[in-house]
This record gives structure tokens, C-alpha cells and sequence, in this order.
């Protein structure tokens, strides 16, 4: 169909033809991203207590009114223990394991054995979310929980409340998303390792290099791209996270385990504040996408001098 | 990422199966006016409510229409079965539609039925309760979630809706362990706690509850109902006067409570533990004795092993409950006639006996035809609350989100990080808040 055409009208319409097969794409992000996004930023300016309720322009009141609640900032705060939870441990973790996995049980006892224990990493990733917390709340449940009971078989007199005592509720969630979250890196880091070319090793073992050694010189640079990638997106994982938090404490005990998803659908749904949930809604949005623009701009500049330095 | 992807899908099939079952339901609704003159009645009644066939509810207003039927043999009754879910998240949108059933369940109070009644989507009912004397029927704690003022709170106003059947809490107690310690049903509140001092001094907790839901709130409001009257209530809940959260009544019924808290009669470790854990607890036969709603009574009569009863709350003269969920009346409903005569069915003796036999507390029903003791207690226990018209209704019930502020507050009381006062000064804030919203917002 081109070949006919003259050539000046080729190069403008090079493009053009693609077009219509961008329309679902465009289409399916206006409907399920745009407008909502768009709605929910129209939303935040009003207070309505949704469904056939009058809305009232209230500006960016709801906003301001953020600014002076304690249980926004405190969901805030709680963002930075998920990141701890949900980014850094699992992905030191990760590492730890995938070079294990792939570099010593791997050659020593076979890639079968590597790849089961993979999946038994990976396995808490598959279970939903509402079925391990389940099983989490019976496990800490401070009366009959099985952490509980094994203390006092031990005899410990008063074991503590993992779940109620306010001072331990948030290191109890962080536990139970460590171990939620950290077959995601460990499956992703052991298919980089299987990218990097095995005579790197080879040369390296052949010069006296130590398994931390290898560790430090090759895997680490050889699986940058993948670390950036599961920093971002277990970032973005962890500053949206709700269901865990759910399922294990319902933001509490007294409010310590808050999160902006769980306080943001609290307004919506319980206190019936549809602008002010929108506007949490709306703040977290934008947290999202400066960090994962930042971490992409990090990411890019790694590439960059990795480019430059070859 | 790979979660989030995967509960987006989720989230999408379930928005689909709900949109699915929405159509589906719409289209079998259309009702009335198909053949025959225009004018003349209906010849369909279409009913939408979410019990299951097999709960006493189901089973009554199976009956009910039953009884209709035979009234009206040419009238053809569609019953059709909604979830709570459903009809709770699209009763706003499908009302505002052509097909609408002409007599549905509905929950009741503010934040629900209040909402639809302020919104216009459901008809007025006073003159029908007048005519069929539901009014006298249903007399005063009653009928305060039958009627809605023009805001859509509960108290005052209109008739909205029709309640069948009623709930309480009360103190559900092992008799097994009672009996090995040697120890009376209690009728005071002194006696209650000579009870309870005497299972701590055997090592035992008497108290079964649960610090991350409703139950230590449901205690929490027993308490303060005990040093309380109904114009505290009305004040509380209907907002008939301002409520002093540092008043007598408030005071009075925390430092209860935490004087509880400190002697043992609760263990400490609640704050964490889930309605279901404390049921579970007391089912095992854990601790002796549990202040909660009839609504655990089926659990029990199938679960527990150990025999037990249930008194109401010792000394207290108005106790935590409210009737059931309503019969509502669509205003585009095109059968409203037919419709109030089903409700009227539905508190006949003949439905309201069923109800009773079942255990589901009939608002009108009549203790005396239940053959199971404990069914007959259940009912007897009611009824004695009705007589003094003691159904002060939930304490999360004021203000919208007030749930979630009760369970974090009695949390720190529970814990010991929070005491009395400050306990109550962030009660009263939310209340405070709520109720601002609600009246002026």
C-alpha cells in the first residue's frame, strides 16, 4: 500500500498509519487510568459524602485540612517502615539467596534443587494475601497464636501481644511482608544470574576470588538493571500497600499501623468523606510518582555511566 | 507490581460479576401493569431480601409469602434473592431506575436507610403504619430506626421501613464452669462482679472479648449504659441534646471499664483479637462467660459442647441492640399497596410465631409457642428488654466512622498507654467532628 505512494507522502505518513492501533491502548488508559485519576482529583476538591449526596466546592480545603491531621502523617511515617519491609530487606535478602541458590546449591546439588527451593521462596507471593494473613493473625494471635504457645511451652511467663502492643504491631506487619515479599527478588535475581556469562566466574574463580568476592565484583554490577527494577517496583508496591495491613490489623492497635490506602479507604468508605479520602488518594498519587521518578532517574544515570565507563 | 496486577484482575472480575448479576436482576424485575387493564392492581410482587432460605428470617418470610399468595391467587410473587453486599452498595443506582422491586430488606440507620430516605428513593409510610397499626406494634425503641427525619436520621420524621425482628447483647455464660465453681446467674451489677472476682480468685479470666472489633465497644457502652437513662441515649445517639463526653455517664462507665481492665476480668492481651477469636475462645470454653449479640446464638446452639445460657446485662436497664433490618418501600416501586399489605403480613402472629421458633426474636411474637429452652429464653430476654423499652442501639452508631474510633481508643485503654480522660477526650473529638458533619456538613 505505501510502495504506491510518492515518496514526499511516505515520510509524513510513515506514522500515521500506526495510529488507529494505538486507540485500544488510548482507550483503555483513558477509562481505567485517566479518569478516575482525573475524577478522584476533581473529587478531593469538594466534601460529599458520595452517592446522591450534594457536593460542596470546598477548594483545596481538603488539603489544608491534611496538613493538621495526625493520622495522615502518621500513615505517612508507616510508608517508610513498608519500604524498610517491602524494598530493602527483601531485596538484601534476595540477593543473599538468588547468589546462594545459583551460585553454591546450584552447582553443588543441581539446578532441580535450586529451582524448588526457588519456588518455596517464591510460594508466599502466590498464596492471596487475605488467606496469609489469616494465617499470620493465628500464628500471632497473642493468646492461642503458635508463636505464643510455643513461648509458654518454653516458659516464658507473658509472652508478648505481637499484634496489640502498639510498640510491636508495626515490626510484627514488617515480619510478615519480609516474608510475603521476598521470593519476588529472588526470582527475579536468579533469571539475571542466568544472563551473566559463566566465564566471568570461571576467570574469576581461576585468580583466587572468594564466593564475596564474586559476589561484590560481578553479580552485583551484572544484575544492576534488576535490582533497579525491583527497587521500583516493590517501592511503589510498598507505598500502595493495603491488604496485608487489612487483613493483620486494620490500621490499628490505636492507630499504629496506619497506611495511606487503608486511610484513604477509611474516609471513602467508613467516615463516608469521599473528598477527603481522594484528597489522601490524590497526595499518595503524586508521593508514587516522584519516587518512582526519582528512582528511574537513578537508574538511567547507572546506565549511563556504565556506558561511559565500557 | 506482579500483586498488584493480579488483584487489579481480581477487582475487575468481581466489578464484572457484580455488573453481570445487576443486569440479570434488572431484567427479571420488571413488575406489574403486563396485561390486563393499566388501572387495575398490579399482578406482581416482587420482593428483594438477602437472608439465607435456611436462617429464621428466610424461613418466616417464606410463610409470609406463603400467606400472600393465598390471599391474592392471581397476584404472582417474585422473591428474589439479593446479597447484603449488593443491594447495600447498588440500592442508590438501581432505585433510580424503572425496575425496582416493590418491597425490599434494607439495613437500618443513619448511614443506610436514612440515606436512602433523605435521598427520596423510598416512600413515606407513616399513614400505613397509622391504618395497619404498626405504630403500636413497633412502640418506642423500636420504631426509632423505622423513622427518619429529612436529613435521614434516625428517631424522628417519617416512617421509612418496617422491622420484623430484633437484636440485643447480653452476657452468654458457661453453665458448666458456673456450676464447678459453685456460682449463680447474676441479677445486679454487684453481684455480677462478685461473680467475677470469684472465677479470678480460681485463676480463671471471666471474660471473653475481642479489642479489634466491636465487642470491648459493645462492653464499653454496657458500662456506660448502666450508669445511664434514655435521655442519655437520645442525646448519644438522635442527637436530641449535647453529649458531655467528661459527664457522669461517659466518666462513670470508663473508669468501669478500666477498673476491669486492671483487676483482670478481661485478659490484657485483647487489643489484637478479632470478634471471631473471642466466640471461638469462649466456644472452647476458654473463659466463662461473654457479653455479646444474639446474633452469636446460632453459632452456639451448633458449636458449644458445655451447656450454657445467656441472662441480659445484670442491673442494666437499657442494654445495647436495636431491631433488625427493614422492610423498605421503593418510591417507583408499582405495587406500594400490595407491598405495605406483605409488611402487615409479616408482622402477623402466624410469621412472627415462625420467627420465634427459629430464635429470631420477633418483634411481636409470642414466647409462649417456642418449645426449645433456650430459644425460649433468648426470646423471654428480649422481650423483657422490649417491655422496658431498653434497646439503646450500638455506640458506634452516632457518627459515620465512629467504629474505627471506639476500637483505637478502648485499645489504649486496654493496652494502659491511654487513661480515662484521655480515653475520652478522643471520643468526644470524633463525636464531636461526626456530628458536625452530620448536621451541618
Amino acid at each position: 500500500m505505501t510502495t504506491t505512494q510518492a515518496p514526499t507522502r511516505r515520510r509524513r505518513a510513515t506514522w500515521v498509519p500506526y495510529l488507529p492501533y494505538l486507540i485500544p491502548g488510548v482507550i483503555a488508559f483513558v477509562v481505567i487510568i485517566g479518569y478516575p485519576l482525573a475524577m478522584n482529583v476533581y473529587y478531593s476538591l469538594f466534601r460529599w459524602k458520595g452517592g446522591l449526596a450534594p457536593m460542596r466546592f470546598y477548594g483545596l480545603g481538603n488539603y489544608a485540612d491534611l496538613l493538621a491531621d495526625e493520622a495522615f502523617w502518621t500513615s505517612f511515617r508507616n510508608s517508610i517502615s513498608m519500604i524498610i519491609a517491602m524494598v530493602i530487606i527483601p531485596t538484601l535478602i534476595g540477593l543473599v539467596l538468588a547468589a546462594v541458590l545459583f551460585d553454591y546449591l546450584g552447582r553443588r546439588f543441581g539446578p532441580r534443587v535450586a529451582s524448588v527451593l526457588r519456588a518455596t521462596y517464591y510460594l508466599p507471593q502466590i498464596l492471596p494475601v487475605a488467606v496469609a494473613g489469616v494465617v499470620w493473625n493465628w500464628i500471632l494471635n497473642a493468646q492461642d497464636g503458635a508463636i505464643n504457645v510455643l513461648l509458654t511451652g518454653l516458659g516464658v511467663a507473658d509472652p508478648p501481644d505481637w499484634l496489640g502492643n502498639p510498640d510491636l504491631a508495626m515490626p510484627s506487619v514488617m515480619l510478615v511482608l519480609i516474608w510475603v515479599q521476598v521470593g519476588y527478588p529472588v526470582v527475579i535475581f536468579m533469571a539475571a544470574l542466568q544472563r551473566v556469562d559463566p566465564e566471568l566466574y570461571e576467570a574469576a574463580e581461576l585468580d583466587g576470588a572468594g564466593w564475596w568476592d564474586r559476589l561484590k565484583a560481578i553479580t552485583l554490577p551484572q544484575i544492576r538493571p534488576e535490582t533497579f527494577v525491583v527497587a521500583l517496583t516493590c517501592t511503589v508496591a510498598a507505598l500502595k500497600v493495603f491488604a496485608p495491613v487489612y487483613v493483620l490489623t486494620r490500621g490499628g492497635p490505636e492507630g499504629t499501623t496506619l497506611v495511606p490506602s487503608y486511610y484513604s479507604f477509611l474516609n471513602f468508605f467508613d467516615k463516608s468523606k469521599v473528598g477527603y479520602g481522594a484528597a489522601v488518594a490524590t497526595v499518595l498519587t503524586i508521593v508514587i510518582i516522584v519516587v518512582a521518578g526519582v528512582i528511574l532517574g537513578l537508574q538511567a544515570r547507572s546506565e549511563r555511566r556504565e556506558r561511559e565507563g565500557r | 507490581m506482579k500483586r498488584s496486577s493480579r488483584l487489579g484482575l481480581v477487582a475487575a472480575a468481581a466489578s464484572l460479576a457484580l455488573a453481570l448479576t445487576a443486569c440479570s436482576g434488572g431484567a427479571a424485575a420488571p413488575t406489574a401493569g403486563s396485561g390486563g387493564s393499566a388501572a387495575d392492581e398490579p399482578k406482581t410482587l416482587t420482593i428483594w431480601d438477602y437472608e439465607s432460605d435456611e436462617s429464621a428470617m428466610g424461613q418466616a418470610w417464606a410463610k409470609a409469602v406463603e400467606i400472600f399468595k393465598a390471599k391474592h391467587p392471581d397476584v404472582t410473587v417474585k422473591q428474589e434473592a439479593q446479597t447484603f453486599e449488593q443491594i447495600q452498595k447498588n440500592a442508590k443506582i438501581v432505585l433510580t431506575g424503572d425496575s425496582v422491586p416493590d418491597v425490599m430488606e434494607y439495613n437500618k440507620g443513619n448511614a443506610t436507610a436514612g440515606q436512602l430516605a433523605a435521598q427520596g428513593l423510598i416512600t413515606p409510610l407513616t399513614d400505613a403504619a397509622k391504618q395497619y397499626g404498626w405504630d403500636t406494634k413497633l412502640a418506642g425503641s423500636l420504631s426509632t430506626t423505622a423513622k427518619y427525619d429529612d436529613k435521614g436520621l434516625m428517631g424522628s420524621g417519617e416512617w421509612y421501613g418496617v422491622p420484623n425482628y430484633g437484636e440485643f447483647v447480653g452476657v452468654y455464660y458457661n453453665k458448666d464452669l458456673f456450676a464447678k465453681y459453685n456460682l449463680q446467674v447474676p441479677t445486679t451489677l454487684a453481684e455480677f462482679t462478685a461473680v467475677m472476682d470469684a472465677f479470678k480468685a480460681k485463676g480463671v479470666t471471666p471474660l471473653a472479648t475481642a479489642g479489634a472489633e466491636y465487642p470491648l465497644g459493645q462492653l464499653w457502652y454496657e458500662l456506660v449504659l448502666a450508669n445511664a437513662d434514655r435521655s442519655f441515649v437520645d442525646g448519644y445517639q438522635l442527637f436530641k441534646s449535647d453529649v458531655d463526653f467528661h459527664g457522669t455517664q461517659l466518666t462513670a462507665g470508663t473508669t468501669a471499664l478500666q477498673d476491669w481492665i486492671s483487676k483482670g476480668y478481661i485478659d490484657k492481651n485483647v487489643a489484637a483479637l478479632k470478634a471471631e477469636d473471642m466466640g471461638v475462645s469462649f466456644i472452647k470454653g476458654k473463659y466463662p462467660m461473654m457479653v455479646s449479640g444474639s446474633w452469636w446464638f446460632g453459632r452456639l446452639a451448633t458449636d458449644m459442647k458445655a451447656d450454657w445460657g445467656m441472662f441480659t446485662f445484670p442491673g442494666n436497664k437499657l442494654h445495647p441492640g436495636s431491631s433488625g433490618n427493614l422492610w423498605v418501600i421503593p418510591t417507583k416501586a408499582k405495587a406500594p399497596t400490595l407491598a405495605k399489605e406483605f409488611i402487615d403480613i409479616t408482622l402477623s402472629p402466624e410469621v412472627q410465631n415462625v420467627l420465634a421458633e427459629k430464635g429470631g426474636l420477633p418483634v411481636a411474637g409470642d414466647a409462649s409457642v417456642i418449645t426449645d429452652a433456650k430459644v425460649k429464653d433468648l426470646t423471654t430476654n428480649f422481650q423483657s428488654i422490649l417491655d422496658q423499652d431498653g434497646l439503646a442501639f450500638y455506640p458506634d452508631w452516632p457518627v459515620p466512622g465512629y467504629y474505627d474510633v471506639i476500637v483505637a481508643q478502648l485499645q489504649g485503654l486496654a493496652n494502659g498507654n491511654k487513661d480515662v480522660n484521655a480515653t475520652l477526650d478522643g471520643l468526644g473529638k470524633a463525636y464531636a467532628e461526626g456530628k458536625d458533619d452530620l448536621l451541618n456538613g
